[in-house]
């Protein structure tokens, strides 16, 4: 590892150290210094996310006018996705992103295209839910019954008329569905926590990997 | 002396939130210890993930079909651990697939994970001593910051190359759906990982991670004694987490609240 790519590799551990301890401070304790330094630390990150969606439309841009140059597969994708891109900068430059305009060319196009998505998500997991609650033995029969009683009794045409089967909707929702999701949660939290002192560590090394090879 | 230290510092933490503090202590200090058993000699062992299995099983899948393995970090920036658990992993599929002459693709979300894509792939590529294969922009595409946007484009992503493998291990929502659904009906092996919406994509997924897993994944695929060290650690937490329940169940039945005042809820 050259000289270089070593300092690199501590300057970043440092910043997460130093980024770390700032906020676990800020969030136990009464410290005025320590929710400053916190507050700073946020500032400096939003504007290196920034710089960073800077570098990223730069890097798309110099990709795509490439492709689009030299004809390549999907060029004409390309070509839209960077006319649409720069469209939408000078409309929110010029008009202002909270003005009556822009918000509804934003919402139209963005919301149309959502339902549309929403709509499509139906059919995909029907289809999924097809190949899941096929019943093959007594385990996925338990799990197609729960899952076409819930289902069912969503529907406003069951759940209506029958409004005394509501508990039993409640019941599988709030027990055999809560207990194993929060066990999930609890152990993805701790898990998420161990994964952080990894990354304090230096022990991480797939998504640090980049430092090694710059 | 002591107890004078400890009222000062008690004044100065926020109401609230001793028990955390005092819970991420512990967890520290259980990962160190696990750390420095580590560094003693002691050997961990961590039982086999079976979607970590199938992923290897899966890189050789496309060697033999000719065809790309495709990671998908999810829909969230770098603050996401999820999303960091996505990217180790991608690293080493990344590196094991440019090893065998595999594509690797990706599609990501935000900006930043544009950027650590990018400098996965060139790692791998650079680390397999093919540094000549990497153009910036070639694996990892862009389809925009909003989530559906993101999910459309990778699906269609999906369908333009057909990768005979893909993984779906990030920060997802219901965008999950659609990529998944897609990658079944090319045929490719799916292998997920998230905690969100982990029920959405177990419907489409051959093979998953389940809750922690994700995140003990890099310290398996590694086998590094330290990292796996800290894996250790992180059962014992789940031992006390486990007491925890149990103890708080019991004594909530017993109609006692003690246990949930100390945590402060």
């Amino acid at each position: 590892m050259s000289t270089l790519v070593y300092v690199r590799g501590y300057l970043v551990r440092l910043i997460i150290v130093t980024g770390c301890l700032s906020a676990l401070i800020s969030w136990y304790f009464v410290s005025p210094q320590a929710d400053a330094m916190f507050t700073e630390i946020n500032l400096i990150n939003m504007n290196v996310s920034l710089f960073t969606l800077f570098v990223g439309i730069i890097t798309i841009s110099a990709r795509y006018i490439r492709t689009i140059q030299a004809r390549q597969k999907y060029w004409p994708y390309q070509l839209y996705a960077m006319v649409l891109m720069f469209l939408w900068v000078i409309m929110g430059t010029t008009a202002g992103l909270y003005s009556d305009f822009y918000q509804t060319a934003y919402l139209s196009t963005k919301i149309t295209l959502h339902i549309a998505i929403l709509g499509q998500l139906i059919f995909f997991m029907a289809s999924g839910a097809y190949r899941v609650f096929r019943i093959r033995n007594l385990r996925t029969a338990l799990f197609a019954i729960g899952a076409a009683a819930i289902c069912a009794l969503n529907a406003p045409w069951i759940a209506t008329p029958f409004p005394q089967l509501d508990p039993f909707r409640e019941w599988l929702l709030s027990h055999p569905g809560m207990a194993p999701g929060r066990g999930i949660a609890i152990a993805g939290a701790i898990g998420a926590c161990a994964l952080s002192i990894r990354v304090f560590l230096g022990l991480e090394k797939g998504a640090l990997r980049a430092t090694e090879a710059a | 002396m002591i107890p004078i230290i400890l009222s000062e510092v008690g004044q100065l933490l926020r109401t609230g939130r001793t028990f955390q503090l005092i819970f991420v202590i512990v967890l520290g200090v259980l990962i160190a210890a696990a750390y420095i058993l580590g560094r003693r000699g002691k050997m961990w062992e961590i039982r086999p993930l079976e979607a970590l299995e199938a992923i290897w099983e899966g890189v050789g899948r496309c060697a033999e079909m000719g065809r790309p393995v495709m990671v998908l970090p999810g829909i969230s920036g770098l603050g996401s651990p999820e999303t960091l658990a996505g990217l180790t992993i991608f690293g080493e599929v990344a590196q094991r697939a440019a090893e065998i002459g595999v594509t690797p693709i990706s599609a990501a979300s935000s900006s930043e994970v544009i950027l650590a894509s990018e400098a996965i792939i060139r790692s791998a590529f650079t680390s397999a001593g093919k540094p000549e294969l990497y153009a910036t922009g070639k694996y990892v595409r862009w389809f925009g910051g909003d989530q559906f946007s993101y999910a459309v484009g990778a699906a269609g992503q999906v369908i333009a190359d057909k990768p005979a493998m893909t993984l779906q291990i990030g920060y997802f929502l219901f965008d999950v759906i659609v990529a998944a659904e897609t990658g079944s009906r090319v045929g490719s092996v799916q292998i997920g990982g998230t905690l969100g919406s982990l029920n959405m994509l177990a419907m489409f997924c051959d093979h998953v991670f389940i809750g922690e897993e994700i995140y003990a994944a890099s310290a398996r695929i590694s086998r590094d004694i330290m990292a796996t060290a800290t894996i250790a650690g992180q059962d014992w937490v789940k031992l006390i987490v486990i007491v925890l329940l149990i103890v708080g169940t019991i004594l909530g039945l017993a109609g006692n609240t003690e246990l949930y005042k100390i945590m402060g809820m």
